[in-house]
């Protein structure tokens, strides 16, 4: 999983520096509605990735938090 | 409905083919029409409404029984709950702005656990009640379609991760591009507007760099739609990727001359206490509802005016300044000033199509009672206003007006003169009395001790 994101990241990153289209004005006519919707579907993988190893992350935060917590109180009530 | 009634149906509403406002006996109602029947039985029935009127994140509503202008159409009729004054976001800080982006984001994942989603997510959607966000358009609700990306996702970039970013990384004053860009910044004018630094952080990169790449890209590549889907934890994802950028995004505030106004007026502390008495007995003596502090600064008259229940709106031009008086507003819980930014000289006017979808300041009011202390010099040295436009403008914004007239010997008019030739020979009481009298009656004077500065209490003719 994290390797797929890595990968996705990089392509991301190649596409960026590669675009010679990036911040060109695109002026009228054109309707952004129909990129940023292809663009969405394009990113959500990625972003929904991230989504899950944040809230991993914070699982394991909590568990040695709630660890901590139980071990001061347990010494606290042993003085 | 009568057609004379049809006339007054509101200007701000009429892209929605879903309903609109309207004002009937000056009561402001909004019509659903049978469009929306699923998708608002679905926002009342799911329970989403109750929860999110009930946490002040929507403005609540009635549902009434009255005529309709297009009974053809129509499934209900609702009353919302009034907004003291409706602001637009190129007049609000740049805390304001992150408020309202905030709550919109939280809207986005309440209606999600409701099987909901935000189709409509305009910054205009969003005013300001008891001092905080509150969404108002309760039609923006939909039906969530599993699998579907979110429609409002390009609107939601457009209308606040943009200018937030602008105004964190580039300067402050760039919310202003809203009353060019009525749909928010473009993300490709963004991108360029943006240091190359911004390029660095990953949330800017993704949504704002590389989503106006795909704009460009597939505007001009047709890409089948119809296979593309987005999990609800991926929608989760990119809503929480926004809300982190969002949160990251902070203003570097470089510290105004105006935050440091009060302690370097040329007020003896005898004078300003005076200052601060006379005005209050000016406001108790106006029994007014709604104020207008012009060129509020801080807000250290906005607070003595919004005693007694009143609100008050504390117009500003300095954008540090909006944000500290919002700041200290929140802070305190002085729910009743809202904080605006504001350039008197050139106050906002109604825009949009037909110049009518936002309403010009001087449509907004006129406000009960209006505060112009130390105000006038501003506007009559440093901005080469005439009295009697003056006059005449405020005349146009408020009933009564508290106005301070600062003679040419002040010292602080004497500072505006330092660098510049001496060419307001009618900046003088008697002028300054004879112009304001065209449009106004003198209630009450006041000359301030230990100071040239003289307070005055007037009506509008």
């Amino acid at each position: 999983m994290l390797k797929y994101l890595m990968f996705q990241l990089i392509i991301l990153i190649i596409i960026l520096l590669l675009s010679d289209g990036l911040a060109k004005p695109a002026y009228a006519y054109l309707d952004p509605g129909t990129g940023s919707y292809i663009f969405q579907v394009l990113i959500a993988f990625m972003l929904g990735g991230i989504f899950a190893i944040k809230l991993f992350w914070r699982q394991i935060l909590l568990f040695f938090k709630n660890l901590f917590s139980k071990t001061q109180k347990k010494s606290e009530h042993e003085s | 409905m009568s057609d004379s009634i049809a006339a007054q149906k509101l200007s701000a509403s009429f892209k929605d083919p879903d309903g609109f406002l309207f004002k009937s006996n000056n009561i402001l109602y909004r019509q659903i029409n049978t469009s929306y029947k699923d998708n608002y039985d679905c926002l009342i029935s799911s329970g989403l409404y109750e929860n999110l009127a009930q946490n002040n994140l929507l403005i609540s509503h009635d549902e009434e029984q009255i005529p309709s202008f297009n009974p053809e159409i129509l499934y209900k009729i609702i009353r919302p709950e009034i907004i003291n004054f409706i602001s637009y976001p190129y007049e609000w800080c740049f805390s304001q702005l992150k408020d309202a982006a905030l709550l919109t984001l939280k809207i986005q994942k309440e209606s999600l656990g409701k099987g909901m989603s935000l189709k409509d997510c305009s910054a205009f959607n969003v005013q300001f009640k008891n001092g905080k966000p509150i969404f108002i358009d309760s039609l923006s609700f939909e039906k969530y379609k599993k699998g579907q990306p979110w429609v409002a996702y390009r609107q939601f970039c457009q209308h606040f991760l943009a200018p937030l970013a602008l105004m964190s990384y580039t300067d402050v004053r760039l919310n202003s591009l809203f009353k060019q860009f009525i749909d928010g910044v473009p993300l490709d004018l963004a991108a360029k507007l943006l240091p190359f630094k911004a390029r660095f952080n990953f949330s800017l990169l993704t949504h704002i760099y590389l989503h106006a790449d795909a704009q460009k890209h597939f505007s001009i590549k047709s890409k089948k739609q119809s296979n593309s889907q987005v999990s609800d934890f991926s929608l989760l994802g990119i809503i929480d990727s926004l809300e982190s950028s969002i949160k990251s995004l902070k203003l570097k505030t470089n510290r105004s001359h105006w935050t440091d106004y009060y302690s370097e007026t040329n007020y003896s502390p005898e004078a300003f206490k005076q200052k601060k008495k006379v005005v209050t007995r000016y406001l108790e003596k106006s029994n007014s509802k709604m104020i207008w502090d012009l060129g509020a600064n801080t807000g250290v008259f906005s607070e003595i005016a919004s005693q007694d229940k009143r609100e008050v709106v504390s117009f500003e031009v300095d954008p540090i300044v909006v944000e500290k008086n919002y700041n200290d507003c929140k802070k305190d819980k002085k729910e009743n000033i809202l904080p605006l930014l504001m350039d008197l000289t050139n106050p906002s006017s109604a825009i949009g199509f037909q110049s009518n979808e936002r309403l010009s300041l001087i449509e907004r009011g006129p406000a009960d009672t209006a505060l112009a202390l130390a105000l006038i010099h501003h506007l009559a040295i440093s901005n080469n206003l005439p009295f009697d436009r003056i006059a005449q403008f405020l005349s146009e914004i408020c009933d009564t007006l508290i106005i301070e007239f600062i003679p040419k010997t002040d010292s602080q008019v004497q500072r505006l003169l330092q660098s510049r030739k001496d060419i307001f020979i009618n900046y003088n009481q008697n002028t300054f009395e004879k112009e304001f009298k065209k449009f106004f009656t003198v209630g009450n004077t006041q000359q301030i001790s230990e100071s040239q500065r003289i307070l005055y209490l007037m009506h509008k003719k």
